[in-house]
């Protein structure tokens, strides 16, 4: 090394060593070539060389990691770019919302009615007083679970884990006063129509023969009232409209009994549908195209009222009761065909039967359907005064799946179980891995309908992805003791294979809030049951499939 | 239950208990049925009532130790995790009494019969995962035996599934076309046919010194067949003398049972009755249909009776499969045909895409009666009654037992319709039908309204009837 060093004169020179007087051969020839000194003066100018690249080497090395770091800064920044761009997005469409929703708050109430799974607490507690003619709800029917829930299903916004990911996020989201109240903990954006339950009819059936297009005058010949009255006095207007539609489908079959035409065509449209919703499967776009229309032919038919059946007021199957008509929208009138309701009664049905019995085995399964209910629920043809008639799919929700509104219940308890959906079969509690199954498929059912995109599309979300928050929120936000097995098994279901749309939708919220409901809800769950462990089972699984690491 | 229908619009008929629970709550509560409970509940006259959850340690019959949950097991972290993932939650009954008994020291050969879908598979995938060292990751330490590839492929995804949070786990397939002639086995756990485990073994490409645990699954069916059997008995004389052998199936014939006495010497063994052998979860249903020609039509109205997932069809013949998926694509539904015609690779295409959901409707030959295991499948349709014997004259009673064990997996509801057309056909069903002790369900195809209205009284009947609760939550 020193060598070659030594025989590059421009370094050379450098050297306090080497006197400019000695050349080469006088290097070599010098009598003292082989003495100590100059061993010693090879050795130290060897050391110094030695000394040189490796300070150069260092250096290089250092400025090496400094053009790293700035890398890295420079890839962070554009993240944290792409991230606030989502987020404005986010923002802008949640203004859209709230825009949305501010118009709705307007209608002055009928008749105010506390929620069960709304908010502000103490509503109205616990005795089901205001009307003692029919109501003692926890009577009506067995499945009618949670009619009792008003004491425990207020969640505890104090808690509010969630709260705190958002404090943290709003110099992201903007000044957009909105941004942030999709969110909040316990106060989830109720839908304001929600807080409105307005008077419904004593009847289904208006008695005035109310006119569809096109549908001949003669058409509702058969005007009878429905078994189970609506009655102000029920648990909450999902419970409600359920009833609606029990009472719907009894007032079918009495029709069909006179109606030749309905009878010959009903019972032929219900299994198609059935079936067209078992037909569908997952894979690459346009793998289900020929369900969707067959349903959407099926609904359609059904609008035209050819086999003239009875109108039916639609405020009955929805929750804002003062849903005022709408400009531009296709289907205006107050009623509508009662056959068309019907058909969207018994889709709702195969979709939360196909959750249960398919998408419990196999959760995956789940996804398809509810590309199918966006589909068919957003279709211009079957919105009633411009919106969605997918309260008519929730109401059953709300019922087969309450933990998901925010009902609570002990599952070593009778009317625990009844409150969060713990189905009886012939007077019999369903085995608990019957359960289990149906709460994961449910679970979800719900993931698969809450979260779908509509960006570029056209038509309107019937349930954007703010209702799938508040169901998290209401779920996690339960206090310590409260927590069921239940709880966690919808909870897991509703975020495996779910967790990038949340992610997509919600930015850095939904990673905290993903903390909260995978890390945190099951350490504070009193009972390390294996439902809690499987959430943080889950955490592990994202972090090793997907390196999404939240601890 | 696949109709939610009848379950909501019929409150009315419940069993008088239940209706006096519902209407006062607070104290009739404590006489309402609970769970299966065979006792009332607890007595307790405040507002909630406790629920007293059937004991499913007490069972007085069993003899042996039980455990409640995985946990008690003490099976390492990893694989519990794995479990876990899989949304397993308790073990089965054969789990719970099974396992212990396999898991134990020194190990003990075990011989097991349970219906299909209570969790086989499980107990002994647990059993070889908790038996092999993972610091020795390529040396073969397991070896389970199946009757078909697509069998032997399902039991790796098994094994790798429960085992996914294992670090250093190998498992390999030994099936024809899937170990590398160059390395030769390189895993701690090999999955196989007999005769590709035989051949490596020769070959020398598959070392067997070390092997620990003989698995063989179907057992019944791989020591009775004549080639089969065979190739079990040479790969038992090349491996070691002392290895843990477990026999595994939902069938065990008195004369292969005494067989499998021989094969796995001072077997703890777990048997049923063969009354004992359907499960009552299964809803079984003959169609009745007019003639052959009918089939088809009929067949396609099915799918609108009840809510279905994923359906298997049994038939006879390669072309009536043909013609039966030309007809059901037609109809709309996506379709994957699996009989013999098809090679290695192809079959395991056609059932991967059923497997993965991108086909629900899977119509087979006899190739898939045993083992296949789609969680998802609600529906098994004989459209043609399984015969055995020279001429096809005798009905196969083993062979309709597995065909409709492929739905009500682990509980769940599923529907099996048989289809008869003639006499022939209807005496062979019968006589299944006499040999288990099932009451079939007669249903008709020319009012449809009223067949929609008895299948869903039959699925709701025998849900309620399902005595046999698997007590697992695989959710």
């Amino acid at each position: 090394m020193a060598e070659s060093s030594l025989a590059r004169p421009s370094q050379r020179r450098s050297y306090q060593w080497a006197s400019p007087a000695r050349s080469v051969i006088s290097d070599i020839l010098s009598e003292d070539r082989n003495s100590e000194a100059r061993h010693r003066l090879l050795i130290e100018a060897a050391k110094r060389e030695h000394d040189r690249v490796r300070e150069e080497a260092e250096r290089v090395y250092h400025e090496h990691l400094k053009r790293e770091e700035k890398q890295q800064i420079l890839d962070e920044k554009r993240k944290e770019e792409d991230r606030i761009r989502l987020e404005e997005q986010i923002a802008a469409e949640r203004t859209r919302l709230n825009a949305l929703r501010a118009k709705k708050v307007n209608i002055p109430p009928v008749a105010p009615e506390p929620e069960a799974p709304k908010p502000p607490p103490a509503p109205s507690a616990t005795p089901p007083a205001p009307a003692p003619t029919n109501a003692t709800p926890p009577a009506t029917s067995s499945q009618v679970n949670g009619t009792t829930a008003q004491t425990s299903a207020i969640p505890a916004p104090k808690s509010s884990p969630f709260l705190a990911p958002i404090q943290g996020n709003k110099q992201q989201l903007g000044a957009q006063p909105t941004a942030s109240s999709p969110l909040a903990a316990g106060t989830p954006p109720v839908p304001a129509t929600q807080t409105l339950t307005g008077a419904p009819k004593p009847s289904l059936f208006p008695s005035g023969a109310v006119q569809n297009n096109g549908a001949s005058s003669s058409s509702p010949a058969v005007i009878q009232p429905p078994a189970q009255a609506a009655t102000p006095a029920g648990p909450d207007r999902y419970t409600v409209i359920h009833n609606n539609l029990k009472a719907l489908r009894k007032s079918m079959v009495v029709q069909a009994e006179t109606n030749r035409a309905l009878k010959a065509t009903m019972g032929d449209m219900r299994r198609e549908i059935r079936k067209s919703v078992g037909q569908l499967t997952g894979g690459a776009g346009g793998v289900n195209r020929m369900q969707q229309q067959k349903m959407n032919a099926l609904l359609r038919e059904a609008l035209e009222n050819r086999v003239q059946c009875q109108l039916i007021d639609a405020s009955n199957f929805v929750v804002d009761t003062t849903r005022p008509p709408a400009q531009g929208a296709r289907r205006n009138d107050a009623a509508l065909p009662s056959l068309f309701l019907y058909l969207l009664n018994i889709f709702s049905k195969a979709v939360i039967s196909q959750f249960i019995n398919e998408a419990g085995a196999r959760p995956e399964t789940a996804d398809p359907v509810g590309v199918c209910v966006a589909g068919t629920f957003s279709e211009p043809d079957f919105l009633w005064r411009g919106i969605s008639l997918i309260d008519i799919l929730m109401a059953k929700f709300r019922i087969v799946c309450p933990v998901l509104f925010g009902y609570r219940g002990n599952e070593k308890m009778q009317q625990g179980r009844q409150r969060i959906g713990w189905w009886k079969e012939n007077g019999t509690w369903v085995t608990e891995q019957q359960h289990m199954d149906r709460m994961t498929g449910l679970g979800a059912g719900y993931a698969a309908i809450a979260l779908r995109k509509f960006g570029g599309s056209k038509k309107e979300n019937p349930y954007p992805p703010r209702n799938y928050w508040t169901a998290m929120a209401k779920i996690v936000n339960t206090p310590a003791d409260d927590i069921s097995n239940t709880q966690c098994v919808v909870l897991k279901s509703m975020i495996q294979n779910y967790e990038q749309r949340f992610i997509e939708f919600y930015g850095t919220a939904a990673l905290a809030a993903l903390r909260t409901a995978l890390l945190e809800f099951p350490t504070r769950a009193p009972q390390k049951s294996a439902a809690v462990n499987s959430l943080e089972v889950l955490a592990l699984s994202l972090k090793r499939d997907t390196g999404l690491v939240l601890g | 239950m696949a109709d939610l229908a009848s379950r909501i619009t019929k409150p009315d008929d419940k069993t008088p208990a239940a209706v006096v629970a519902e209407t006062k709550p607070n104290v009739a509560d404590a006489d309402a049925p609970v769970d299966g409970a065979n006792g009332s509940g607890l007595i307790e006259p405040v507002y909630d009532v406790e629920v007293k959850l059937s004991d499913l340690q007490a069972d007085a019959d069993s003899p042996l130790f039980s455990v409640s949950s995985f946990e008690e097991l003490g099976l390492p972290k990893a694989i519990n995790d794995g479990l876990l993932a899989m949304n397993f939650k308790k073990p089965s009954k054969i789990q719970e009494r099974a396992l212990p008994l396999m898991l134990s020291n020194p190990p003990c050969n075990m011989i097991a019969q349970s219906q299909s879908g209570t969790g086989k598979t499980a107990a002994f995938v647990l059993t070889v995962l908790s038996r092999v060292d993972l610091s020795q990751p390529t040396q073969p330490q397991a070896l389970l035996l199946a009757p078909s590839r697509e069998l032997a492929r399902q039991i790796q995804g098994v094994i790798q599934t429960i085992g996914q949070f294992c670090e250093n786990l190998i498992v390999e397939a030994a099936i024809p076309g899937s170990i590398s002639r160059e390395t030769g086995v390189k895993a701690s756990v090999v999955v196989g046919t007999p005769g590709t485990v035989i051949d490596l073994i020769k070959r020398r490409q598959f070392d067997a010194s070390k092997l620990k645990v003989l698995v063989i699954d179907e057992a019944d069916n791989m020591l009775d067949q004549q080639g089969l059997g065979e190739q079990c008995v040479r790969v038992k004389h090349v491996i070691p003398k002392a290895i843990q052998i477990l026999l595994f199936s939902a069938t065990f014939p008195e004369k292969v049972m005494r067989y499998a006495e021989t094969f796995a010497p001072k077997a703890n063994q777990m048997k049923l009755r063969h009354q004992e052998l359907t499960v009552k979860g299964i809803s079984q249903m003959y169609m009745d249909c007019p003639d052959e020609q009918k089939k088809y039509e009929i067949l396609c109205k099915l799918y609108g009776l009840m809510t279905i997932g994923s359906s298997v069809i049994f038939v006879r013949t390669r072309e009536s499969a043909n013609e039966i998926q030309k007809r059901m694509e037609a109809d709309g539904h996506k379709v994957s045909v699996l009989h013999g015609a098809y090679d290695g690779a192809n079959r395991d295409a056609l059932l991967d895409d059923f497997r993965s959901g991108r086909s629900k409707v899977l119509i087979t030959t006899n190739v898939l009666a045993r083992g296949i295991d789609v969680s998802s499948v609600s529906m098994v349709i004989n459209y043609d009654i399984p015969m055995k014997g020279p001429g096809e004259r005798e009905p196969d009673a083993e062979t309709y037992l597995h065909r409709i064990g492929r739905t009500g997996r682990f509980g769940r509801v599923g529907v099996s319709i048989s289809f008869v057309h003639d006499r022939r056909s209807y005496e062979a069903l019968s006589q299944i039908a006499n040999y288990y002790t099932i009451d079939l369900v007669q249903l008709k195809p020319d009012d449809w309204d009223f067949t929609e209205k008895k299948v869903q009284d039959v699925i709701k009947s025998s849900r309620a009837q399902a005595e046999y609760n698997p007590a697992a939550v695989k959710a």
